[in-house]
């Protein structure tokens, strides 16, 4: 039985799936404790709870702990069932982290599996379901791993009402990951995306964009959506040929359109000025799979926190050693061997 | 444990629209199931049928905030949503056709929604337990805060508000429950006079009653032997019900024994001017005089049954006619009955109203003797001590060997504490007394338990019931394992060995007729026989 100090480095949300994700893949029980200790609201979340049950859910798992504000959970897994799964998730979760919990037990489980999620797709708490299609399965596509995702609905904060599937080939075997350089930068895009708000703020969103990054031409792409509730989200993709970077903002209220525009153009820009491969969110997604399959190597930004506890928590799991070193300012380059 | 919400649907805030803009105001019924660490399994949603359209659309929404909660419509008529009366019966039939599983299911009422009035309906059923449950009050966001959170964007502006759980069982809040605590703890140390007590079970009762006296008007039943602290504890109750404000009126204390003949219900019940000869003016009465107050009655079996007939109306009926007067007067006074006799036997004897008894043993304490509580003797001492040195104005101390012999004396066997703390209390009066100088000294100790030791060697002999001094002397057991014969004779037996100074002159007693006719006689050799037969020897009785 591994024991998981849920309160080391993020301390969060972030901790507790890892250790799920860590303890269903290696069929090893784990115990977390402290969780979200020293948080206003301290101990599991709903969204906490969400993944927990999908997680449960496809290995059959005895859990103790398993409810609003526990602290601590035992989790002794079972052996995981690929298979087809429907999780509906409230607006207080997030689709995209129910997905990254369960994703690689049931890549390694055997057979082929499909994942319905409804909920949130785009809510600004989580990478959005895009993040996911054009930043991330492209990486593990190049580790070996295939997954299709498809959107079926828009889900955004508050109201949610999203869905989307993901299919899931088996494999028992990740290949070693490699991204050091990123090749010729291809394109520079923008996705402005809305449902039931007023046709000017998409339109305000991208025209400021293309003021931030003039002369060089950045593709602009509108897509007003039906969804069950409001919302608006602006995506910014650098495209590389050997990776796609992928920002993004929500758009709320009281937030103008330009400001929006402006945060997603500074993100984006602190990616463009660094020779680094790979950006803050990916980091620390890449992390998991990579130690389950064959290692590898990446450089990337500054590491946040999210990756270094991710380190850390796969390191005392799986024993990997991961080592994360500077190599000049705002680059480093993390090692899984 | 499954949560339960149950809210009625807001025909206001519930309602904004159909269109989008709906997401970004705050609507009761839907915030409950937008909160991080709020999870409601299933909602009983209340409306009036004309707002089953709004009751739909909220529904759907719940379904994408919140897919695991389940929503169950309820009608009700809200005809008239101001008046309170309507209201209130709509809202309790519905409560009296729900059917509650509080062992599987956790009740939220959420208060706020629905008008003024509904609100308050909810909160009495609430209150009333008729929902069994806790309230949820719902509040829209406040203007500027930001909360924490985890999100990627930094801030996500939420319409879920804020929300609270408010359990109306007050004891439940650390803040508010440390209050009761404290104030418990000084009520039962003021019903204790402040001693320190260490009885387990004197304390456990005492604590009791505190709860008891505060919390209730009932009459008190309190028993125990004569000196055990009946009295002072009545009066305790009083003081401390009449610090908490719960009684305005005096402190009215009588002793039953004192009460004999027509002076008993006139004394009582009061009587009007010419009731009687000498009966010049009107008299209010013991009972109208204890009005919005406490009567302590002390020896209370010794109440006539006229009398006790008349107190029985008066405790249920707070009514009563004062002798020789025409018309009914009447008096809300709290009872306290204090006795050292059984009153179940007087009962069964018919000395006794087994209705009056059963109307004021509600609540019975049972005050131990000094002796059955070895462990108090010492902080009485003190307490003792410290009220003679107020008294006198000089300070008393016992010197360390003086208090050693006393302490261990007055917690053996041989120290009878026949008449309770009235001994103890006149004890530590005569050593403080004769202490010069304000210490008593180890000689002054001997000389007070010789004088002790006498005292209580008298009470014992000047015990008249031979049954129960027989029942004393050979203790209870072996005493009741004896037929009611045997226990008749071998009563009869000690009243004579107790006033023997040897067996022979026992012997002499109890054999007077017999030993006429013997040629020869051996008086103690006889009654050594017959003491033998019950098990016990001459020594024993004679102690």
């Amino acid at each position: 039985m591994k024991i998981i100090d849920g309160s080391q480095g993020e301390g969060g949300g972030q901790v507790f799936r890892t250790s799920l994700t860590l303890s269903m893949c290696l069929g090893e029980p784990v115990t977390i404790t402290n969780i979200r200790a020293g948080r206003k609201k301290p101990g599991l979340l709903r969204q906490h709870l969400t993944c927990l049950k999908a997680a449960q859910e496809i290995c059959e798992a005895k859990v103790k702990g398993a409810t609003l504000g526990s602290t601590l959970v035992e989790f002794i897994p079972g052996k995981v069932r690929a298979g087809k799964y429907h999780f509906a998730v409230g607006s207080a979760g997030s689709t995209t982290l129910v997905f990254q919990t369960v994703y690689l037990p049931l890549l390694l489980a055997g057979s082929d599996s499909e994942l319905l999620l409804e909920g949130g797709t785009h809510n600004g708490m989580a990478p959005s379901f895009d993040f996911i299609r054009q930043s991330f399965l492209p990486e593990l596509e190049k580790m070996g791993v295939m997954i299709e995702a498809e959107l079926e609905r828009f889900g955004f904060y508050p109201a949610g009402g999203g869905a989307w599937k993901a299919y899931i080939r088996s494999t028992d075997k990740i290949v070693s990951y490699q991204n050091e350089r990123r090749g010729e930068l291809l394109s520079l895009t923008a996705v402005a995306t809305s449902a039931q708000i007023p046709g000017h703020v998409v339109d305000r969103e991208l025209r400021r964009v293309t003021d931030h990054f003039s002369p060089i031409c950045v593709d602009l792409n509108k897509r007003l959506v039906k969804s069950v509730g409001p919302g608006n989200i602006l995506s910014l993709q650098a495209k590389y040929e050997e990776i796609t970077e992928c920002v993004e903002v929500i758009g709320e209220r009281s937030v103008s359109a330009e400001v929006v525009a402006d945060n997603a153009a500074d993100k984006l820009k602190t990616y463009l000025s660094s020779n680094s491969v790979i950006g803050e969110y990916l980091a620390d997604q890449l992390l998991l799979p990579m130690a389950l399959g064959a290692g590898g190597s990446f450089t990337t930004i500054e590491p946040s926190l999210h990756l270094k506890t991710n380190a850390e928590i796969i390191q005392a799991f799986v024993g990997t050693k991961i080592t994360i070193s500077k190599l000049a300012s705002n680059s480093w380059k993390v090692l899984v061997s | 444990m499954k949560t339960v919400a149950i809210s009625i649907l807001g025909t206001v805030l519930d309602k904004r629209g159909k269109r989008g803009k709906r997401w970004d105001k705050w609507r009761p019924t839907v915030s409950m199931f937008q909160h991080d660490d709020l999870m409601i399994d299933r909602l009983d949603l209340v409306f009036d049928r004309n707002s089953q359209r709004l009751a739909d659309q909220v529904t759907e929404d719940i379904y994408h905030a919140s897919p695991e909660t389940k929503v169950v419509h309820h009608y009700v008529n809200f005809e008239h949503p101001w008046d309170f009366e309507t209201v209130y019966s709509e809202l309790l039939d519905f409560c009296r056709s729900y059917t509650f599983k509080p062992s599987r299911e956790q009740y939220l009422t959420h208060i706020t929604t629905g008008t003024h009035v509904a609100q308050i309906c909810l909160y009495l059923l609430t209150e009333a337990g008729y929902l069994p449950g806790k309230l949820l009050q719902t509040s829209p966001p406040r203007k500027n805060s930001a909360g924490e959170n985890e999100t990627h964007s930094g801030k996500n502006q939420s319409s879920a508000g804020e929300y609270q759980i408010i359990d109306l069982d007050l004891s439940k809040y650390d803040q508010i429950a440390s209050r009761f605590q404290k104030e418990h703890k000084e009520g039962t140390s003021y019903l204790k006079g402040g001693i320190e007590t260490n009885n387990p079970a004197f304390n456990t009762m005492i604590e009791q009653l505190e709860k008891v006296s505060v919390r209730s008007n009932e009459p008190i039943l309190i028993t125990g032997p004569t000196g055990a602290g009946k009295s002072q504890l009545a009066q305790r109750v009083y003081e401390l019900r009449k610090h908490r404000g719960i009684i305005e009126g005096n402190l009215v204390a009588v002793n039953c024994a004192t009460l004999r003949g027509e002076n008993a219900m006139s004394a009582l019940f009061g009587h009007k001017k010419g009731a009687f000869t000498g009966a010049t003016t009107d008299r209010p009465g013991l009972l109208k005089e204890a009005d919005q107050g406490l009567l302590f009655l002390d020896e209370i079996g010794e109440l006539g049954i006229d009398e006790q007939a008349m107190l029985l109306r008066a405790i249920e009926d707070k009514r009563f006619i004062p002798f020789g007067a025409d018309k009914e007067t009447s008096s809300n006074f709290q009872l306290i009955a204090g006795t050292n006799k059984d009153l179940a036997k007087y009962a069964h004897e018919g000395k006794f109203r087994e209705d009056l008894l059963a109307r004021i043993d509600l609540w019975e304490y049972n005050l131990p003797s000094l002796k059955e509580r070895p462990e108090d003797i010492e902080p009485n001492i003190e307490y003792e001590i410290e009220k003679f040195a107020s008294k006198s104005g000089q300070l008393i101390s016992f010197n360390k060997t003086a208090r050693d012999i006393y302490l261990s004396f007055s917690q053996s066997p041989e120290a009878k504490w026949s008449a309770n703390f009235r001994d103890l209390n006149a004890s530590i009066t005569r050593l403080g007394t004769l202490a010069d100088g304000g210490r008593i000294t180890a000689g002054l100790v001997k000389e007070e338990i010789d004088r002790l030791k006498t005292k209580w060697k008298v009470s014992k002999q000047s015990n008249d019931n031979p049954i129960e001094m027989t029942k004393d002397l050979i203790g209870e057991a072996r005493f009741n394992h004896l037929d009611l014969y045997d226990q008749i004779i071998l009563a009869g037996i000690t009243k004579v060995c107790r006033n023997s100074n040897s067996m022979a002159e026992a012997g002499r007693t109890l054999f007077n007729q017999s030993r006429t006719t013997k040629k020869s006689t051996n008086d103690s050799h006889r009654v050594r026989q017959l003491l033998e037969k019950y098990g016990v020897s001459f020594d024993e009785l004679n102690r």
